[in-house]
């Protein structure tokens, strides 16, 4: 019984890593730019397909490909921050509600057109193995994926608080008006952050891609766990989002195993309203840490 | 895009009242756009034949196959001089995508119908959609002849013709395949919280006390999920020693690795559907070796089988893919219907299925050999077989009469 239990944890915290790297994403964004950007998903999506392809042209391996997919996605955030998301940013939610909702169906509806519906996985030669201790087991794949994506949280923790940088990233985040008047430049900053946030959703992609399949509806299965993590953790707060993305993982994985295999979303929302009934800004507090 | 450009002209046909020339000519164009006529099939005298499948969506990987299959069939007929009894005419297909969607499959059985006048309808592979299109073709009173294997297609329809086994029986097959592996099969059932995933695994649970196997857990699941090992965890801990999975190709691809990861002994049955597509085995890869299934045709089975097989891997790169398979079989199952019809007539059409009666040719490439329709419209030799991954490829190993190879023993 014990046993099963650890395991139930286990399996929770090593998925709820994977949460951790798309709802990070998210809740920077937020944070930052203060707009919700629904296309978050379809960035893990070409995350994997740039991993696939990688893997299946060049054999390069998927954990090689972080140091592609991370860079490329950044790219694309800050293109995208820059010539799509900065024209609509305003006092009028609608349009930037819009904008990242269309900019998420033509990527989808792209990369269904290009990659067809087919799934694409990539076998290496740790993918289907596992450390066995007693009577447990831990898959290797995903013991790394949540190492990187635990290296990768902690990197940008450090970036936050340490580099100027940074620390004018939650300047702007904080106190909009006021950083300005302080010589932060806001475009420049919006810019990073996107291509940060991105650039997690390319990691996580590229770290999925040895134990998930890829396909064009993808990112829909892991963006609305993030998004129920970035809530829980309080908007913003990119070490709530951390934290509340291996609550949920772990509340998941153990609904699933002593309530029902179908349960798993309901215990996740369920967890969810009731925080938000008696907390109600989340676990977390209200700035960008 | 291609969706949306062919919907527009089609649109623009069924609400054209220009002259029927140019309709005519529209409706040429938007099925030539879609890669659908071959163009000789235009002559007077051709027989139509409408074809839906989601080329599409999220069944777009199965539908494709299919109309490759339909494509192939078709030609061989004409090229082998089209319908005798009709002056030689050829057999012109029309193919319509139903785009994974109910609510699609529906307009489009309807256009397909309103705008072309047919003599017989095959589709849709998936049974949700299959359901639908065959609602539609018994208020039109045109046959449609089905792969899908729901036995809900078998009550109170009169144009809807089923050729391979029901869903019961392939339940039953199942069953009695856990004994291969155990004297003493103790089977955890697990399967996706849908309509395909509820009805099949209720049909497993319904029959294994008649069969004499114990089923130990029987758990239903969310689709698509992120990660398979809390359920793999819940199995190990039931004790069973064979495991049935009801899921679509994603969530089964992730159990498969699991099962692997977890170290779990447990022979697996995929079922059909997805499981028994080139595809699987692309996904899972040397992991899949072994694994067992079920499914309404295998290319294995005869001489006929293996050589549209052989034609289709020609032209696709992969083995004919069981609901593939049985499209040329039904394909041919149209044709000596048309014959024996000597009429393009739906209705005429209609008769000659419900008399048909083959037990040679590709018209009889069923598990079996034999297809003669029942009042239900169902084959009353129809019979699921059971298969297993073999060297990338699926054989036939159950039942004995059909095995066309051994065991493999995992």
């Amino acid at each position: 019984m014990l046993e099963t239990v650890v395991q139930a944890v286990i399996n929770g915290l090593l998925i709820g890593g994977i949460y951790a790297l798309v709802s990070i994403g998210v809740t920077l964004i937020f944070g930052v730019v203060k707009i919700v950007n629904f296309a978050q998903g379809e960035f893990v999506m070409i995350g994997m397909y740039i991993t696939f392809f990688l893997f299946s042209t060049f054999g390069i391996d998927p954990l090689l490909s972080l140091f592609i997919s991370m860079p490329v996605l950044f790219v694309a955030g800050a293109l995208v921050q820059h010539y799509l998301i900065r024209r609509v940013l305003g006092p009028n939610d609608m349009p930037q509600i819009f904008l990242t909702f269309a900019l998420s169906l033509l990527l989808l509806n792209l990369s269904l057109l290009l990659f067809t519906a087919n799934y694409r996985t990539v076998h290496t030669f740790y993918s289907d193995e596992a450390l066995h201790l007693g009577g447990l087991y831990i898959p290797v794949a995903k013991l790394i994926a949540f190492g990187v994506a635990m290296a990768l949280s902690g990197a940008l923790w450090v970036f936050l608080h340490t580099t100027d940088l940074g620390k004018a990233m939650r300047a702007a985040s904080q106190k909009p008006d006021v950083a300005v008047l302080m010589g932060i430049n806001p475009n420049r900053v919006f810019a990073v952050a996107f291509g940060a946030a991105l650039a997690l959703a390319g990691a996580a992609g590229s770290l999925l891609m040895p134990f998930y399949s890829a396909y064009p509806f993808v990112g829909q299965v892991f963006v609305l766990m993030a998004f129920v993590a970035v809530v829980l953790g309080t908007l913003g707060n990119v070490v709530g989002a951390l934290v509340a993305s291996l609550m949920m993982g772990v509340a998941e994985s153990l609904g699933i195993q002593f309530i029902g295999a179908d349960s798993g979303q309901i215990v996740v929302f369920a967890m969810l309203l009731l925080t938000l009934a008696f907390k109600p800004s989340g676990l977390g507090g209200g700035r960008v840490r | 895009m291609k969706n949306d450009a062919k919907q527009s002209v089609t649109a623009s046909s069924i609400l054209s009242k220009r002259p029927t020339r140019r309709k005519f000519l529209k409706t040429a164009l938007a099925a030539g756009a879609f890669g659908a006529v071959p163009l000789r099939g235009w002559a007077a005298d051709a027989v139509n034949i409408g074809a839906l499948y989601p080329t599409t969506g999220g069944m777009a990987q199965i539908g494709v196959g299919c109309v490759a299959a339909a494509k192939m069939a078709v030609e061989m007929i004409n090229e082998a001089g089209g319908i005798k009894s009709l002056g030689g005419a050829k057999l012109n297909l029309i193919v319509s995508d139903v785009q994974s969607d109910t609510t699609v499959t529906r307009t489009e059985t309807d256009r397909l119908i309103t705008s072309n006048k047919l003599s017989a309808i095959h589709g849709c592979f998936a049974s949700a959609l299959t359901l639908i299109a065959s609602e539609v073709c018994e208020r039109a009173k045109v046959p449609i002849i089905t792969g899908s294997s729901s036995d809900q297609l078998n009550k109170g329809r009169t144009y809807t013709f089923t050729p391979f086994a029901r869903a019961s029986q392939f339940a039953k097959a199942q069953l009695q395949m856990s004994k291969l592996v155990s004297d003493q099969p103790k089977v955890a059932v697990i399967f996706e919280n849908t309509a395909f995933g509820t009805s099949t695994s209720n049909g497993l649970k319904e029959l294994a006390p008649g069969e004499g196997v114990e089923i130990v857990m029987f758990e239903p699941y969310s689709a698509g999920f992120t990660d398979a090992s809390p359920l793999i965890n819940k199995v190990k801990a039931s004790g069973a020693n064979a495991l049935f999975s009801v899921s679509y190709l994603n969530d089964l691809i992730l159990i498969v690795r699991t099962v692997k990861q977890v170290g779990l002994n447990v022979a697996i049955n995929g079922g059909s559907g997805g499981f028994v597509i080139p595809d699987f085995y692309k996904n899972v890869g040397k992991l899949a070796e072994g694994l067992q299934g079920v499914a309404h045709w295998n290319h294995d089975m005869d001489d006929n089988a293996q050589k549209v097989n052989a034609e289709y891997k020609k032209r696709t790169g992969d083995f004919l893919f069981e609901y593939a398979g049985g499209l040329v079989a039904q394909t041919y199952m149209l044709a000596d219907a048309l014959e024996r019809a000597a009429s393009a007539d739906p209705q005429k059409v209609r008769e000659a299925l419900s008399a048909l009666d083959v037990s040679s040719g590709y018209a009889a490439m069923a598990p079996g050999g034999k297809v003669k329709f029942g009042p239900d419209g169902k084959n009353v030799y129809g019979r699921p077989v059971g298969v297993q991954w073999q060297n990338a490829d699926l054989a036939s190993i159950f039942p004995k009469e059909d095995a066309r190879a051994p065991l493999l023993k995992t």
